[in-house]
């Protein structure tokens, strides 16, 4: 697939019917919400206090693919991500303005409660960070506290339903009471893979998942957003440009403006289909990053 | 969506979205009850706290019922002056002095004589002979070296000897600012009553009184709690601190030197280590019993002071002040080296490599280099763990603070009492006047543990800032 | 050539040969002293607790068994069974955790999860206040203050004026901090990480404190429960002036259990306040009542040396979970 020209890839892009995005550039703003779109940014300014760390982005993130969000470091990638689930509300000094609409419902309109926006929109961190709990109850928690209705024997099926999803079960199936520290970096990665998606989320967000990994380790979560894609919409926070190109479909990439203060503010400079932005980027500050001129 | 049966299964197992909501809503309830516990738990500490200073200093002013042996404006009046226009306090000091000589027997005028001399050049109560050969004796009386009273001393004694004032009933201080009026109203009911058999309700004067005030700290304690005060006490209290730093600090932070500085880990050094967390955490009615065992009692030669004098012994058994001040020394002993252990761990390893880097040797290397910088840190703990051991009493009873006691304490071998210790024989006295002294004496004790906690802030502050 | 330089001193020695420091020598031999000074109080805590309590046993109205096991504390007729003043200890030492825990723990959890770090500045040193005020002043204020709150709130006959719920009570306020403080430690060294990871999953502020940062910073609010209970153990002013003078004699199986041998309205006596009263008396050396003293202290002091080691292995085990 991807030994097709740039141009065969535009052309089956604006042809298919069932994948509608639009994709937005700076300043750009979609007239009207897409079917097809889980999840959408429209104008959102990013403040801690009164320093802007993000403006104006705008994004459409489809359905069952994985959105990368790349850009050097300090460009607001990780809070534009934590905006998606309102962890940025944990920060006292933080405050969003502009939508951010699941489906059709803006999270950040007034009665809106967090906690219902984290049940349907879940999050893996950078680091593991695994409960000192047993393995088992590390992934029942959340389906326990989000109201999960089963007898014992289903929560059993549903730990072992999710701890397949994060290709963990046939590793810890025998050792479900041992805690979760007992595991390497990898399989704690997998485990916090394993307790975010127990509560059937619709979209699982990513940040930096594989930073603290070995190579090995990397690979196979890889390999693994491939097949949770299937079931899931994934938008991954990456510092790797490899590993964008390497698992995403669509990829927005960030910058930063400074101002004459020298305060610097992240900016959506592009965002559009991953084959397109490595190999014909639009602009010419994407084209420098991918290229390794700067970042 | 690959959705095969059991996922199906386990999806219909999660909340609807109305079901979620409701739950939510239970949840957030929830949540907000268990906030609202935390903080009333803190509140509840927070006012225990602000109840007991009200308490204490509720007791420790307010109105009093007091009835006069003889009353100021008559002894005013029998001067000569008119009352209205002169009080007690405006006499002069020769008038004073005039009163006490028509009031009191000789025999208790000459012992205040031998206490404290009224006049620099002329006697009052004692024949010039009799005094010239006390003075020339073995054993001179105090008021021989010292020089004479003052007006306000001598006022307070015509207050003590002439007006004798007797406080029939007591007021606090909220209800007294309040509703004078019941208070009144009760000592008139309680004469009804027949409570006050010895007087009758014309003698009674209602007024105002400062249980604290500066003459309650200069005055020594007495049998009567109308003029009690708490200089013994507090002169007691300062001899104790003074020889429990001399004893703690020094071997405190020697030890912490020691431990920090020279130590190889061994098994030996770590026992040393885990001993000293123990200690701080015994009883401090122990350590009294081991002063009791071992100073009192064992080392009775040494705490008396008999190995020092030859003769008679400034003391006829260890109850002593050095016995104390050295118990309460062994019992600050842990935690001063605990804090100077923390101050001098906090100095960095690079100051200690330059200085070794230069040829310094070990103690130069300490003495010039961490001590200095660690000094602030360990001052501030030996002051917070010299303020901990003013408020100790446990140790102090068993190690034989003297039940009652009015004279000043003059050495290291004198008996003794401590502000603690006057607290708790006040408090276990029913009478009114007793809690009233008692309350004005633990307002005493908190300002003065206040100022040293405010200055061990202070100190920790100004050297934070240095730094 | 360097090497030259390097020549042999006038003496005839090398040029790095060690000198012989005797004042550094002198120096860490005095610093050693005082090192030991602390192993010396506590071989001479043990000696003659040790010794006097031997002496205790060894009259003859007394016997190892008695004390262990008989429940009458009585000298004059000849009963020295310690469990009437173990009782005293204990219904106090209760009360007081009764009242510190929840007080402690609940707003340990508001500081370090609800609380801004301004108002954390101010409310965590107003805390530890409490912890600074001298005991015999709680001794007053339970005396002034709580009994008579207790009788009229209960009413004078159900509650005596010497009650051991009163001291309790006070016990419980003054070692407020000791829980506060330790706990509020314990859930500020829990990673943020672990509340992130909570949160994200569609958690509430209830939900992450209780069920994820409260067990895992269980060992270490365990020791501050520890070490609470220990200084409550050893508490003698707040015992002595409020809780009774008298030991609560009884006998299991004739007195009732909840009226009498349990009831927090009455009067008890405290070991601490055993060895406070009797010390405070007219003690001569070599009495049976002497050294009746030291057995009592004997057994405090392994009871709260073993509530030490106990909060101390806590504190281990949960330094190494977080460090």
């Amino acid at each position: 697939m991807r030994s097709e020209t740039t141009d065969q890839t535009e052309r089956r892009m604006n042809e298919s019917p069932e994948q509608k995005v639009t994709i937005a550039t700076e300043g750009f703003i979609p007239a009207e919400p897409t079917a097809e779109a889980v999840m959408r940014i429209k104008g959102m300014d990013v403040y801690y206090g009164d320093f802007r760390a993000v403006k104006e982005v705008s994004i459409d993130f489809a359905r069952n693919e994985i959105t990368a969000l790349i850009g050097p470091s300090g460009c607001g990638k990780s809070t534009v991500l934590r905006s998606l689930n309102r962890m940025n509300d944990l920060i006292p000094t933080a405050r969003v303005e502009g939508s951010v609409f699941f489906h059709d419902r803006d999270i950040y309109e007034a009665g809106v409660d967090p906690v219902e926006v984290r049940r349907r929109v879940g999050m893996v961190f950078q680091k593991p960070n695994p409960f000192p709990k047993s393995i088992y109850e590390n992934v029942a928690w959340g389906a326990r506290i989000n109201g999960f209705k089963g007898k014992r024997g289903e929560l059993d099926d549903l730990v072992e339903h999710a701890l397949t999803q994060a290709a963990l079960w046939d590793e810890v199936k025998d050792k479900l009471s041992d805690s979760g520290y007992s595991l390497s970096g990898g399989q704690q990665q997998r485990l916090c893979i394993a307790r975010a998606v127990a509560p059937s989320p619709e979209v699982l967000l990513m940040d930096e998942p594989c930073s603290a990994l070995d190579p090995i380790a990397t690979l196979r979560i890889e390999e693994l957003m491939m097949t949770l894609k299937q079931d899931y919409t994934i938008i991954i926070v990456t510092h790797n440009m490899q590993q964008a190109g390497r698992v995403s479909d669509r990829t927005a990439f960030f910058s930063v403006d400074v101002d004459d203060r020298g305060q610097r503010t992240g900016k959506l400079v592009e965002f559009d289909a991953t084959d397109k932005i490595f190999t014909s980027p639009g602009q010419k500050e994407t084209e420098d990053y991918i290229t390794g001129r700067f970042g | 969506m690959s959705v095969d049966a059991p996922e199906r299964r386990l999806a219909d197992r999660f909340p609807t979205d109305d079901e979620y909501q409701t739950l939510l809503d239970t949840r957030t309830r929830r949540a907000r009850l268990f906030q609202m516990a935390c903080l009333l738990a803190l509140t509840v500490a927070v006012v225990a706290l602000i109840t007991l200073v009200y308490t204490i200093v509720n007791d420790s002013f307010g109105l009093v019922a007091v009835v006069n042996q003889n009353e100021p404006a008559d002894v005013v009046a029998d001067l000569g002056y008119d009352p209205a226009q002169v009080t007690l306090s405006e006499l002069g000091y020769d008038e004073l002095v005039g009163l006490l000589e028509a009031t009191v027997s000789s025999g208790v005028g000459r012992r205040l004589e031998r206490e404290q001399r009224f006049y620099p050049d002329r006697l009052v109560f004692e024949p010039d002979d009799s005094w010239v050969e006390l003075c020339a004796s073995e054993e001179p009386a105090v008021g021989c070296n010292s020089g004479p009273r003052d007006q306000a001393n001598v006022l307070a004694l015509v207050q003590e000897r002439v007006i004798r004032p007797d406080i029939i009933a007591t007021n606090q201080l909220v209800p007294s600012i309040f509703d004078p009026e019941g208070f009144e109203a009760a000592i008139a009911a309680g004469f009804e009553a027949g409570r006050f058999p010895d007087y009758e309700l014309g003698q009674v004067g209602i007024e105002w009184r400062a249980w604290f005030n500066p003459t309650f700290l200069n005055t020594p304690s007495s049998a009567t709690p109308e003029i009690a005060g708490i200089r013994t006490a507090i002169l007691g209290s300062a001899w104790l601190v003074a020889i429990t730093i001399l004893f703690a600090v020094p071997v405190g932070v020697g030890a912490a030197i020691y431990l920090v500085e020279y130590a190889r880990p061994s098994r030996f050094n770590e026992f040393i280590q885990t001993n000293i967390y123990n200690l701080a955490g015994v009883p401090s009615i122990i350590y009294g019993m081991l002063g009791l065992a071992i100073l009192v009692r064992g080392l009775e030669p040494l705490t008396s002071g008999a190995i020092f004098t030859q003769g008679v012994p400034p003391s006829d058994n260890g109850r002593t002040i050095l016995a104390a001040g050295v118990t309460l020394g062994l019992l600050t002993l842990p935690v001063v080296i605990i804090s100077a252990q923390e101050a001098l761990k906090a100095v960095p390893n690079s100051l200690r490599q330059a200085a070794m880097g230069l040829g310094a040797t070990k103690w130069q290397t300490v003495r010039s280099q961490v001590i200095p910088v660690a000094l602030p840190g360990v001052l501030t703990g030996a002051i917070l763990a010299v303020a901990r051991a003013i408020g100790e009493t446990a140790p102090l009873i068993l190690v034989g603070a003297a039940s009652f006691i009015t004279v000043d304490p003059t050495g290291p071998f004198s008996k003794f009492t401590a502000l603690p210790i006057q607290i708790f024989q006040w408090t276990s006295f029913p009478q009114e006047e007793f809690r009233k002294i008692a309350a004005a004496a633990s307002l005493a004790l908190l300002i003065l543990l206040l100022i040293l906690n405010a200055a061990a802030v202070i100190l920790r502050n100004r050297y934070a800032r240095k730094a | 050539m360097t090497t030259d330089v390097i020549a042999k001193q006038d003496n005839g020695e090398s040029p790095f040969a060690r000198r012989s420091r005797p004042g550094e020598t002198v120096i860490r031999g005095l610093l050693f002293i005082c090192g030991a000074v602390s192993i010396a109080t506590t071989a001479g805590i043990l000696y003659e607790l040790g010794k006097e309590s031997l002496l205790f046993f060894q009259d003859d109205r007394v016997s190892l068994w008695g004390f262990l096991t008989t429940t009458v504390w009585q000298p004059q007729v000849g009963g020295f069974g310690i469990w009437p003043l173990i009782l005293g200890t204990m219904l106090i030492s209760i009360i007081a955790m009764l009242v510190a825990v929840p007080i402690g723990l609940l707003s340990a959890i508001y500081l370090s999860e609800y609380a801004s770090q301004r108002v954390r500045s101010v409310l965590k040193p107003v805390l530890e206040v409490l912890v600074g005020i001298p005991t015999v002043v709680y001794g007053f204020f339970a005396l002034t203050f709580m009994t008579p709150l207790l009788r009229g709130v209960f009413g004078t006959s159900t509650v005596g004026f010497f009650n051991v719920a009163s001291a309790g009570i006070v016990v419980g306020i003054l070692v407020v901090p000791l829980i506060s403080s330790l706990s509020e430690d314990a859930l500020a060294a829990v990673p943020d990480s672990l509340r992130q990871g909570a949160y994200a999953l569609g958690a509430s502020k209830l939900d992450v404190s209780v069920r994820v940062v409260v067990p895992a910073a269980l060992s270490g609010i365990a020791a501050g429960f520890v070490v609470a209970m220990s200084r409550a153990v050893g508490e003698t002013m707040v015992v002595t002036l409020a809780a009774g003078a008298s030991p609560r004699n009884f006998s299991l199986g004739q007195d009732s259990l909840f009226g009498y041998i349990l009831n927090p309205f009455g009067s008890a006596q405290a070991m601490t306040g055993y060895v406070a009263i009797t010390a405070n008396g007219d003690l001569s050396y070599n009495t049976v009542d002497y050294n009746s003293i030291f057995a009592i202290g004997l057994t405090l002091f392994f009871m709260t040396l073993g509530l030490n080691s106990l909060s101390r292995r806590f504190v281990k085990r949960f330094r190494q979970e977080y460090e």
